[in-house]
């Protein structure tokens, strides 16, 4: 039996939240910004898009681009509340919700058709209720599997629904370019072309044998996703689903180039890593760093595995400089990521140290007044003199519930990412 | 060199060094153990850089000689030789004839010079121990050593001769972090300046010196030369290089003031707890236990399995209060603790615990408990 899957895609989703709580701003060109001193553009309203404002451009390239943008810095609260309900409204059609990322997600309506009709009429009850309780438009996809879903709710924007019919997908595929399948990022797409592969349909009759031989494992995959094969499933996301790892990075406000400047963002990111990995009683075995630097382009993440477990925020600190000092810094430095890994979900066991006890007591303490106070309210004294604090970021792995996490490893290790890994970063 | 060995001489001699030879090391002559003929004797060594165990084993020697041969694979061949005198032989670019009966190998080894050197010792240097002590003391500890590299000064037990009111003693001590074991021995003779300090036996020479008094009672020679302890019993000698790293002021660890006694049987205690533990799991690895009057109730819950409780019927008169613990450290020590009761002292739920047989003062642990 076919299945039958529904991709909801929230259109300029923080651009449109902010245009339904400040009435000011509908129907005008807006772009929300991250809050650090020197963000991007992260989502521009459809207005703004038409003038050629692009998510990634800096505050000014937007400016240039149509001089009448409203600037609006983001709120992640109100994007995280809004996804809230939407997403609560897509379980009452079916269990199978898996979100995805902050504004999109996948539905398994297989077996919904007895209690709700079909899959389009789902789609116009969804689409119906997000725009009457919420004032946000969405695209849908309709189709057999997650990656036809995706690439049919891609085609058609802003408040779209396409279907594609299984008898369709064929005829579909012979025209769309592969780079719009999710999972074709540009390197790859390149790669491809050079083989004389520009349409799906080329990919999917294309010999299977050159495939692995160029690309590995991944080959057959590349030749299925040509086919508009995609077996994976929808995996509803569970409430208490165990992370993976639990990562934070940040853009800086400047590239820093000194290894004292490098130092104290470690720590502020070792600290935001270690609070949240203590907050929900996690230990890791495996810390990473990850380093951008000013090019853009160049980039390194180290990572080492430790004996032991670990969740206070200095000794990942310290693991954190270790990886560093392995590292040839040789340019000014823009972005910076510390992520733990190998986690285990474990009770604690205070240490019989009562040196280290204490260690842990503080942390506890710190904690709980950060918890009530915000973050980074009390903290180390050698962060005193950092102005920006916290990440602005909302994870691609943001759920409604539970531990939000950011997989570094994950994200930069794969080449071709199938749906369940491919998301968009949205930085604030 | 040339010299002709008993099969089964030889075998225990190589087996003997197995646990000595790196298995993965960037240094390949490391894989390999030193061959030297001399007299009437073979010695047979082998070293991690580490550790280093010597053993001298007779022989009729022809020819005078030293060659190293690959460890494992040298094992490998003698286990599955017939039970006849073996002929070996080093011929020219440092290959090794071994013939036995029938059967002819031909096989590769190293020059002996880039062999590592290990410490010679002088018998003036050495003290007398009784195995048996050192066998003791070290199941006693051993569970406790850290397996955490990167608190190396915790990879070994600390031994040091302390002066008391009934003398001096020998005190073994071992730590994770969690929990800490203390085992304390009689001690007879003159200490050397090493052992009043203290030095840390790293945990791989540790394990050495065990197989070394397991195989039998009986005095042997402990001292130090530079800074690495050296064993010796019978014609077997271990060199270990001691951890370079201070080791936590233990007797800060040991609570002065735990007055909350319990009296258990140890028989009983240790069966409870593995019962309870069954349904305890990576993610719950604690035993509940609750403590009133003369009973003391132990419980696991696991919310993936379930719930189990066991009553248990001990000696206290204090007030009622529960503790967590790590059911795999309770049982370490319940296991090495050899009396018929233990006693467990508390002072509350938070601070560290002890653990000590009621009859002897050879053991004392410290159990750090679980958050409730």
């Amino acid at each position: 039996m076919d299945r039958v899957i529904l991709h909801i895609d929230m259109n300029a989703f923080f651009a449109s939240v902010e245009q339904q709580a400040n009435p000011d701003l509908r129907g005008k060109p807006v772009a929300v910004v991250g809050s650090g001193h020197r963000t991007v553009i992260t989502t521009s309203s459809y207005e703004a898009r038409s003038f050629g404002v692009k998510t990634g451009m800096a505050i000014w390239e937007g400016k240039r681009a149509c001089p009448e943008l409203i600037i609006v810095v983001g709120d992640n609260k109100k994007y995280t509340d809004a996804s809230r309900q939407i997403i609560a409204m897509m379980r009452q059609y079916t269990p199978l919700v898996e979100v995805f990322s902050i504004d999109e997600a996948f539905l398994d309506v297989t077996h919904s058709y007895a209690l709700f009709g079909t899959a389009e009429t789902i789609a116009h009850q969804l689409k119906t209720r997000i725009r009457d309780e919420l004032g946000l438009t969405c695209s849908v996809g309709i189709a057999p599997n997650k990656l036809l879903a995706k690439l049919a709710s891609d085609m058609q924007k802003p408040d779209g629904l396409t279907v594609i019919a299984p008898d369709r997908i064929k005829e579909v595929l012979e025209s769309v370019t592969i780079g719009d399948l999710c999972g074709i990022g540009r390197k790859l797409e390149r790669q491809l072309n050079l083989l004389g592969i520009k349409k799906c349909g080329q990919l999917g009759r294309f010999p299977a044998d050159i495939l692995s031989r160029k690309f590995g494992i991944i080959g057959p995959r590349l030749r299925q996703m040509g086919q508009g094969i995609d077996n994976s499933p929808v995996v509803a996301t569970e409430g208490d689903e165990q992370v993976k790892s639990i990562g934070h990075s940040m853009t800086l406000g400047k590239d820093i180039d000194t290894r004292q400047e490098i130092l104290r963002y470690l720590l502020q990111l070792s600290e935001m890593v270690g609070r949240r990995a203590r907050r929900y009683g996690v230990t890791g075995r495996t810390v990473s760093i990850y380093v951008r630097f000013a090019d853009f382009f160049t980039n390194i993440q180290k990572q080492t595995t430790l004996n032991s477990h670990i969740n206070q925020s200095g000794a990942i600190y310290k693991t954190a400089v270790r990886l560093l000092d392995g590292m040839e810094i040789s340019q000014p430095v823009r972005l910076l990521g510390v992520c733990l890994s190998n986690l285990e979900y474990q009770e604690q066991q205070p240490s019989l140290f009562a040196e280290e006890r204490r260690q842990e007591q503080l942390a506890r303490a710190m904690d709980a007044v950060n918890d009530r106070f915000g973050d980074f309210k009390v903290t180390f004294g050698s962060m005193l003199d950092t102005e920006e604090k916290g990440s602005h970021v909302i994870s691609p792995a943001w759920r409604p519930e539970g531990i939000r996490s950011m997989g570094l490893a994950a994200s930069q290790s794969c080449t071709i990412r199938t749906p369940a890994c491919c998301s968009r970063h949205e930085t604030l | 060199m040339n010299f002709k060995i008993d099969r089964d001489t030889f075998l225990k001699a190589l087996q003997k060094v197995q646990g000595i030879v790196e298995k993965r090391t960037s240094m390949p002559i490391l894989s390999n153990i030193l061959i030297e003929a001399q007299g009437d004797s073979l010695e047979i060594l082998a070293t991690d850089l580490e550790v280093g165990l010597k053993g001298s084993y007779p022989a009729k020697v022809e020819t005078d000689g030293r060659i190293t041969v690959g460890a494992k694979k040298l094992y490998e061949i003698v286990k599955e030789l017939p039970n006849q005198e073996i002929t070996f032989i080093s011929k020219e670019n440092d290959w090794v004839e071994i013939t036995c009966g029938k059967v002819k190998f031909n096989i590769v080894g190293l020059p002996s010079d880039e062999f590592p050197a290990v410490a010679s010792v002088k018998d003036a240097q050495l003290l007398e121990l009784e195995a048996s002590l050192l066998r003791k003391m070290i199941e006693k500890t051993s569970y406790a050593i850290c397996n955490d590299e990167t608190k190396y000064n915790l990879n070994g037990i600390f031994t040091r001769v302390e002066q008391t009111e009934n003398g001096q003693v020998l005190k073994m001590v071992a730590t994770d972090g969690h929990r800490l074991s203390i085992a304390s021995g009689a001690f007879s003779g003159t200490a050397n300046p090493e052992l009043l300090k203290g030095v840390i036996l790293p945990k791989k020479g540790v394990y050495e010196i065990k197989k070394i008094t397991d195989e039998g009672d009986g005095l042997l020679q402990f001292g130090f030369v530079d800074s690495s302890a050296v064993l010796k019993k019978g014609d077997t000698t271990l060199v270990m290089r001691l951890v370079d790293g201070e080791f936590p002021d233990y007797t800060r660890v040991i609570p002065a003031a735990n007055d909350q006694i319990v009296k258990a049987p140890r028989e009983e205690l240790i069966h409870a707890v593995r019962r309870m533990a069954i349904l305890s799991s990576e993610k719950f690895k604690g035993i509940m236990l609750e403590i009133e009057g003369n009973g003391v109730k132990i419980s696991s819950s696991n919310p993936e399995l379930g719930d189990a409780m066991e009553e248990l019927d001990v000696q206290y008169d204090g007030t009622p209060f529960s503790v967590r613990f790590n059911a795999r450290y309770l049982l370490d020590v319940l296991m090495v603790a050899e009396s018929q009761h233990v006693l467990m002292k508390f002072k509350n739920e938070l601070s560290p615990s002890i653990v000590t047989p009621d009859s002897d003062d050879e053991l004392l642990a410290v159990i750090m408990p679980m958050r409730l």
